[in-house]
C-alpha cells in the first residue's frame, strides 16, 4: 500500500516529524517513501497544472510554424513546439509516481476541469510574439522551474532539471529573435515593441499572486516543493530582463518602472490581479479556443491511437501463433 | 476508467561507456512502439546510443525508507511462479544530488525471486549506499537495436541540430551579470 499519511493517523506526527527532517537534509523523497497526503496533493496539483501548460502551450506557437519567416526559424520553432510536447510527458511521468493515472490528467484537462498556466489563453498576433514569448514567457517560466528543479520530490525535480536544460534554448532563441527586431527595420522595431508590451505584465503574472494572496506557498516552501516564494521569482525575473529590454532600445508598459539603488532590484507598478483572475476562471482572451483546439486534437488523432492498438493486437497474435 | 495502454519505464544510455539510466517512462501498445515514442521524447537531444524500456509492472523496486522498515507489502506485482534461478538487472541510486536521472544499471545477478535478487544485489554491490533500488528480469528488458546503422539512424539526426542546443545563441545581446549591482556598464561582458 502507498504511504500516504493523514493527521488522523496514529502515528503522523512522528512520521511527519521524520519526514520534514529528511527535507531539511537535502534528502529526496522518492516514490514509495511515506508522505503526507496533503504533500501529495500539493504536488499532484502543481505537477499536473504544469504538464497541462506544457501541451496547452504547444497551440500560440503551432499555429507560426507554417508561417515562419526562414526555413531556419521554422526548424527552431518545429523544435521547440516538440519539446514543449516532450516536457508534457515528463512532467506527467512525475504526477504518476504519486498515483494518479496519466488518463484522468486528461480527461481533467479535455473536461475544462484542469488548470493550466494563464499565458496561454493569450492570442499570438505577429511573428514577433514567438520571439516575446520565447524570451519572456520561456524566461519566467525558466526562473520557475529552476526553483523547482531543488524540489524535495524526486520525480518532479528530475523532470525539472531535464526541462531546464532544453528551456535555455527556447529562451535564447526568443531574445536574439526580439534583438534582432529590435536593430531592424522600423516596422520591425514597432512589431517588437508591440509584443513586449503585449507579453509583460502577462508574463508577471505567471509567478501568481503576491506571497500575501498566494494561500499555498508557506506548507510549499516548509516542505521544499516551492524553495523560493512568487515574489521571490518575480523580481529575480525583472531584474534579468528589465535591463536588457531597455538596453535593446524597447520600453517596458510600466510607467512606475524603476531601478532602486539600496536593494538592487528593479521595483514594478501595481500589477492588473483582476485580469488575471479573469483569465484564470476562463473569461481571458482564448481560454474557449485552446480548449476547443485541445480537444478537436484529441478527437481528430483518435485514428492514430486506434491503429497502433490494432498494429499490437496483430504482434500479439503472430507470437502466440509461432 | 482506466483505459491507458501500459506504462514503461524508459532507460537511456548517452555513451558506450555509460550505464544505462532510468528517465522517465511512456505509455505504449506494444514494445516497438515504446522504444519508438521513447527515442522520442527522451533523445530530441544529443547524446544517445541505447535505449531499453521495460513494462513497469514488472519492475521490483525498493527506496532505503522502505528497506529499513522491511515493509515490502506494497509489491503488488505476481510473484515468479518459475522457481529456476533467472537473471535480473540490477538498477540503483546513490545521490540525493540534482540530476536528470534515477537509477543506473549497475549490473546484473542470478536469482529465483526478486527479494532474493535484492539481498543478492545489496551483497554485490556495495561500493556506495543505494537510496533505491530497482530489480528487472533481463528477459523483460526491450532494446534498440545495437547495431551502428540503427545507432546512426535514431541517435545522429539530433546531433546534426546545433540550433537546438543553447550555446548557439551564447553571445546574444549582454550577460546578466554586466547589470548586476556594483558593476559598470563598463564591465566585460
Amino acid at each position: 500500500m502507498p504511504k500516504y499519511g493523514v493527521p488522523t493517523d496514529p502515528d503522523y506526527n512522528e512520521r511527519l516529524a521524520e519526514f520534514e527532517a529528511r527535507i531539511q537534509r537535502g534528502e529526496k523523497i522518492e516514490p514509495g517513501d511515506w508522505m503526507p497526503e496533503e504533500y501529495r496533493r500539493q504536488l499532484i496539483r502543481m505537477i499536473s497544472q504544469h504538464a497541462h501548460s506544457e501541451v496547452v502551450g504547444m497551440l500560440p506557437e503551432g499555429a507560426w510554424i507554417t508561417r515562419a519567416p526562414t526555413l531556419k526559424r521554422k526548424m527552431i520553432l518545429v523544435a521547440k513546439v516538440q519539446d514543449e510536447a516532450g516536457h508534457g510527458q515528463y512532467l506527467y511521468h512525475a504526477a504518476e509516481t504519486l498515483g494518479i493515472s496519466r488518463e484522468a490528467m486528461l480527461e481533467a484537462l479535455l473536461a475544462g476541469k484542469a488548470k493550466y498556466s494563464s499565458i496561454f489563453n493569450y492570442p499570438t498576433l505577429t511573428w514577433a510574439d514567438i520571439g516575446t514569448i520565447g524570451w519572456l514567457v520561456d524566461g519566467a517560466a525558466i526562473k520557475n522551474q529552476t526553483m523547482l528543479a531543488a524540489c524535495s520530490y524526486g520525480p518532479y525535480s528530475r523532470a525539472m532539471v531535464r526541462i531546464c536544460a532544453e528551456e535555455t534554448f527556447h529562451h535564447k532563441q526568443g531574445k536574439e529573435m526580439v534583438l534582432l527586431y529590435a536593430k531592424g527595420t522600423p516596422k520591425q522595431r514597432q512589431m517588437a515593441q508591440d509584443a513586449i508590451n503585449r507579453w509583460w505584465w502577462p508574463a508577471l503574472m505567471m509567478m501568481g499572486p503576491h506571497d500575501k494572496d498566494s494561500p499555498n506557498t508557506e506548507v510549499l516552501v516548509r516542505w521544499g516543493i516551492k524553495t523560493k516564494t512568487n515574489d521571490q521569482v518575480r523580481q529575480e525575473f525583472i531584474n534579468e530582463h528589465a535591463p536588457e529590454i531597455l538596453e535593446a532600445g524597447l520600453t517596458l508598459p510600466d510607467p512606475d518602472l524603476r531601478y532602486d539603488e539600496q536593494t538592487g532590484n528593479w521595483l514594478h507598478g501595481p500589477i492588473n490581479w483582476e485580469e488575471f483572475w479573469q483569465v484564470v476562471s476562463g473569461n481571458g482572451p482564448m481560454n474557449k479556443e485552446r480548449l476547443e483546439a485541445r480537444r478537436r486534437a484529441h478527437a481528430e488523432g483518435a485514428w492514430v491511437r486506434e491503429a497502433l492498438e490494432a498494429y499490437a493486437a496483430k504482434q500479439q497474435k503472430t507470437v502466440v501463433a509461432v | 476508467m482506466d483505459t491507458q495502454w501500459p506504462r514503461w519505464e524508459v532507460f537511456k544510455q548517452d555513451t558506450p561507456s555509460k550505464p544505462h539510466q532510468a528517465v522517465g517512462s511512456v505509455h505504449a501498445a506494444d514494445p516497438e512502439h515504446a522504444l519508438l515514442t521513447a527515442r522520442n521524447v527522451f533523445a530530441r537531444r544529443p547524446q544517445a546510443v541505447s535505449m531499453w524500456v521495460v513494462r513497469a509492472d514488472d519492475i521490483f523496486s525498493w527506496t532505503k525508507e522502505e528497506l529499513l522498515e522491511a515493509n515490502l507489502t506494497h509489491i503488488t506485482q505476481p510473484q515468479t511462479t518459475n522457481h529456476k534461478p533467472q537473471a535480473f538487472a540490477v538498477f540503483r541510486k546513490t545521490s540525493h544530488k540534482r540530476s536528470m536521472t534515477f537509477v543506473d544499471y549497475v549490473g546484473e545477478v542470478e536469482a529465483r525471486s526478486p527479494e532474493e535478487a535484492l539481498k543478492k544485489a545489496q551483497a554485490t554491490f556495495t561500493d556506495a549506499e543505494a537510496l533505491a533500488w530497482w530489480l528487472v528480469p533481463t528477459a523483460k528488458i526491450v532494446k534498440s537495436d545495437p547495431s551502428q546503422e540503427t545507432i546512426e539512424s535514431w541517435f545522429a539526426p539530433a546531433k546534426d541540430k546545433t540550433y537546438k542546443q543553447q550555446q548557439y545563441y551564447a553571445t546574444v545581446g549582454s550577460h546578466v551579470s554586466k547589470f548586476k549591482v556594483g558593476r559598470g556598464v563598463e564591465d566585460e561582458e
